[in-house]
């Protein structure tokens, strides 16, 4: 009996131990990009404007640049904001899960690394929502599906343009948001 | 202090690549941010030969050397006026006025064009003469007013009125008032050695990757040195000027300065713009020993620049002249843009590439650099090094440097197999940027430099290296021990390295392993024969 206990026991501890040892995997994901920086970044922006359903971009922030307002350097990191209000609403309107107003604006990281790459890190919005209930993993699902296609690439067209902010705006980590979208 | 926004900082860059732009050309603007307080004896305004109007440069030069009877003689002899350099170990001969790069590629026959950054006035052909001392142009180190500037296309002089740069731009260049630049003469700035060494290749930050416009006042993230509201070194204060020679070359660099010792009043030292010249050969503190035990095969730079073009302008990276010469469809040159606004492409000049905060490749660098000449025989199926940076990790001599890898295509010789000098610039039918018409232009270009044209060309693949000394990092952003000794590494491509860390001896690794493993062995075996031998004790 307690060598049967002793085993569920460790069963538990293994499992738990696996599943936060792959939660960061699981909840986020990070990809290499085929472009630089800048170009990176305009396709996604002009993807998020083409996909559709409510999308508009809210933002563009640079957390380096306050990194370097404070005398250091991280290499370059820019953060895509973008919001639909026809995903947001349904949550802002449930008391329930209205705390879940701090994952938006949906954001998109791309940054170099080390190693000279460009890097696309995203939120995995379908899994996450999954624990919120069925409201929240519905409308999470339809914007994981809309992520796809924000990531999706082609590089026979030529390179757009970067879309910058409309206006100026105080905020912290040296962005700004321009309040599009949501 | 406030934080600069994204926005607040993107319509800053917007407004300083749109200067750029303008200006994307050496001899641009020269601010007078740098000004420093002058402890000078003298003050130019009180002199009557200088309180007058001036039409010219070399007016002014002559009022100037009224008094500085020695000054155009020092400049005379330096490399800023000859654009000369004879390599002693290499015996090449070098110097703008020699060299091919994968730029523009090369001076002869643009010189109206290039001189733009001659420290002289006139040099528009073959027949300057380099003895003549008004010629020297001495406000172009010593303006303080940031007014004064010389454009492309006038041989070294500023406008004498104003007018429309670059051509058919609607921005107006506004000729300076020489008497008064004249009566307002400093100590050299950022802003005025950044005029053309921060613009050199044909525009903003195109050619070093360490020196851009962000330099003129940069943040102390950016260096250290430099910051405005840090030390706020001026580029004269390690490049220690004597005579009006400016220690420093590109040609022939300093590698490894161990054996000098720190630069001391009174003690010659062979090149006071080096690192060691003031923090010695081992500069780390006793908690930080182990660092100086890297001193000698790796280079400050290397720990100490971990990116360069990271003030916010970004370098060129490529520049392919075989895809010059499309025209629309009108039969007009065009530009187009990148995503970040930069050139892509020029109808006069190809494909670009641009990229900010670049990490560096690094190479082993004893000093020596090697040039592919005009007269160099090349292979063209590989890749040209325009130059080349000898060193290894055995010969005592080396260090590891990071560098700038500038690539691109360039015309050659199909015939001689050597590279060939196109006449870009001019008024006249033959210039490239009139006619987009190469036989033309290679033509003329190779009789100007007195070369050979067989009439059959072709583009060839070049790479040319730039040695990343400037904008050196806080010491809190230095490399990490990490990022050299993890895997993968940033000196992974460096041949003849064991890192400790990232590389493994295999044979080593197992007798260590086995060694490991006899011992927990033994300590087992040690161990249960004592609990085996005390059971029997008890029993007993």
């Amino acid at each position: 009996m307690l060598k049967a206990l002793a085993g569920f026991v460790v069963g538990i501890v293994v499992i738990a131990l696996a599943g936060w040892m792959m939660m960061p995997h699981l909840m986020f994901t990070e990809r290499v990009s085929p472009f630089g920086m800048e170009e990176t970044v305009a396709r996604i922006q002009h993807n998020i404007q083409n996909t559709g359903n409510g999308w508009e971009l809210s933002g563009l922030r640079n957390p380096a640049k306050a990194v370097q307002s404070d005398g250091g350097n991280v290499l370059p990191v820019l953060m895509i904001e973008a919001c639909s209000t026809d995903y947001s609403k349904p949550i802002l309107k449930e008391d329930t899960v209205r705390f879940l107003s701090i994952l938006m604006p949906c954001k998109i990281s791309v940054y170099k690394k080390n190693d000279g790459k460009v890097y696309i890190g995203t939120m995995n919005a379908g899994l996450m929502g999954k624990m919120f209930g069925p409201l929240v993993g519905e409308v999470m699902g339809k914007v994981a599906a809309d992520q796809q296609k924000f990531l999706a690439f082609d590089p026979s067209t030529p390179a757009p343009p970067m879309i910058l902010p409309a206006a100026p705006a105080a905020g912290g980590g040296g962005g700004q948001g321009s309040g599009g979208g949501c | 202090m406030p934080i600069l926004t994204f926005v607040q900082s993107l319509i800053l860059s917007l407004a300083l690549a749109a200067g750029a732009q303008a200006n994307s050309t050496p001899g641009a603007p020269v601010q007078s941010a740098a000004k420093a307080s002058s402890h000078s004896t003298a003050d130019h305004s009180k002199f009557d030969i200088l309180n007058k109007p001036f039409a010219s440069g070399p007016e002014v030069t002559r009022a100037c050397l009224s008094c500085h009877t020695e000054a155009a003689k020092q400049v005379q002899k330096t490399k800023h006026w000859t654009w000369e350099f004879m390599n002693p170990t290499t015996q090449q001969r070098l110097g703008k006025k020699h060299v091919i790069n994968n730029f523009c590629t090369a001076v002869p026959s643009n010189y109206e064009f290039c001189t733009a950054c001659h420290v002289g006035y006139d040099w528009k052909d073959n027949n300057f003469d380099f003895t003549a001392q008004e010629k020297v142009d001495c406000l172009v180190c010593h303006d303080t007013t940031g007014t004064y500037r010389k454009l492309p296309g006038l041989a070294g002089h500023p406008p004498y009125k104003d007018v429309e740069f670059p051509p058919q731009s609607g921005r107006i260049v506004k000729a300076p008032d020489l008497g008064d630049v004249a009566r307002k003469v400093g100590k050299s700035s950022r802003a005025n050695c950044g005029a053309c060494h921060f613009f050199g290749g044909g525009g903003d930050a195109v050619k070093h990757g360490d020196l851009d416009s962000s330099m003129r006042n940069p943040g102390k993230y950016l260096d250290v040195h430099m910051a405005k509201d840090g030390l706020n070194f001026t580029c004269g204060t390690c490049h220690a000027t004597a005579g009006h020679d400016v220690p420093g070359s590109r040609y022939a660099p300093t590698a490894s300065d161990d054996d000098q010792g720190v630069h001391m009043r009174g003690k010659k030292h062979a090149n006071p713009a080096t690192c060691q010249a003031c923090h010695g050969p081992r500069p780390h503190t006793a908690k930080h020993a182990k660092l100086n035990d890297h001193t000698d095969k790796i280079a400050c730079q290397t720990c100490h620049i971990p990116e360069y073009a990271r003030g916010g302008v970004p370098t060129k990276m490529s520049w392919d002249w075989s895809t010059a010469g499309k025209l629309d469809k009108n039969g007009k040159p065009f530009k187009l843009k990148d995503s970040g606004g930069h050139d892509a492409y020029d109808s006069k000049k190809g494909d670009f590439k641009y990229e900010d905060n670049v990490i560096p490749e690094y190479v082993w660098f004893n000093g020596t650099v090697n040039y592919t000449l005009r007269e160099t025989k090349l292979d063209p199926s590989q890749v040209i090094r325009i130059n080349h940076f000898e060193g290894s990790p055995d010969d005592g001599k080396s260090k590891i440097w990071p560098i700038k890898r500038f690539t691109g295509k360039q015309p050659y010789d199909t015939v001689t197999n050597t590279l060939l000098i196109p006449h870009t610039y001019g008024k006249d039918d033959s210039s490239y940027w009139s006619n987009f018409d190469w036989d033309k232009a290679l033509t003329v270009g190779m009789r100007e430099a007195g070369g050979t044209f067989s009439g059959k060309f072709d583009f060839v693949s070049t790479e040319m290296s730039w040695p990343i000394t400037h904008m050196v990092a806080p010491k809190a952003d230095a490399l990490t021990c990490q990022q050299c000794h993890g895997a993968p590494g940033r000196l992974d491509q460096v041949p003849g390295l064991y890192i400790p860390g990232r590389d493994a001896n295999v044979w080593l690794d197992r007798i260590g392993w086995s060694a490991a493993l006899l011992t927990l062995l033994g300590v087992i075996a040690h161990g249960g024969l004592r609990i085996v031998m005390a059971r029997k004790g008890e029993r007993q």
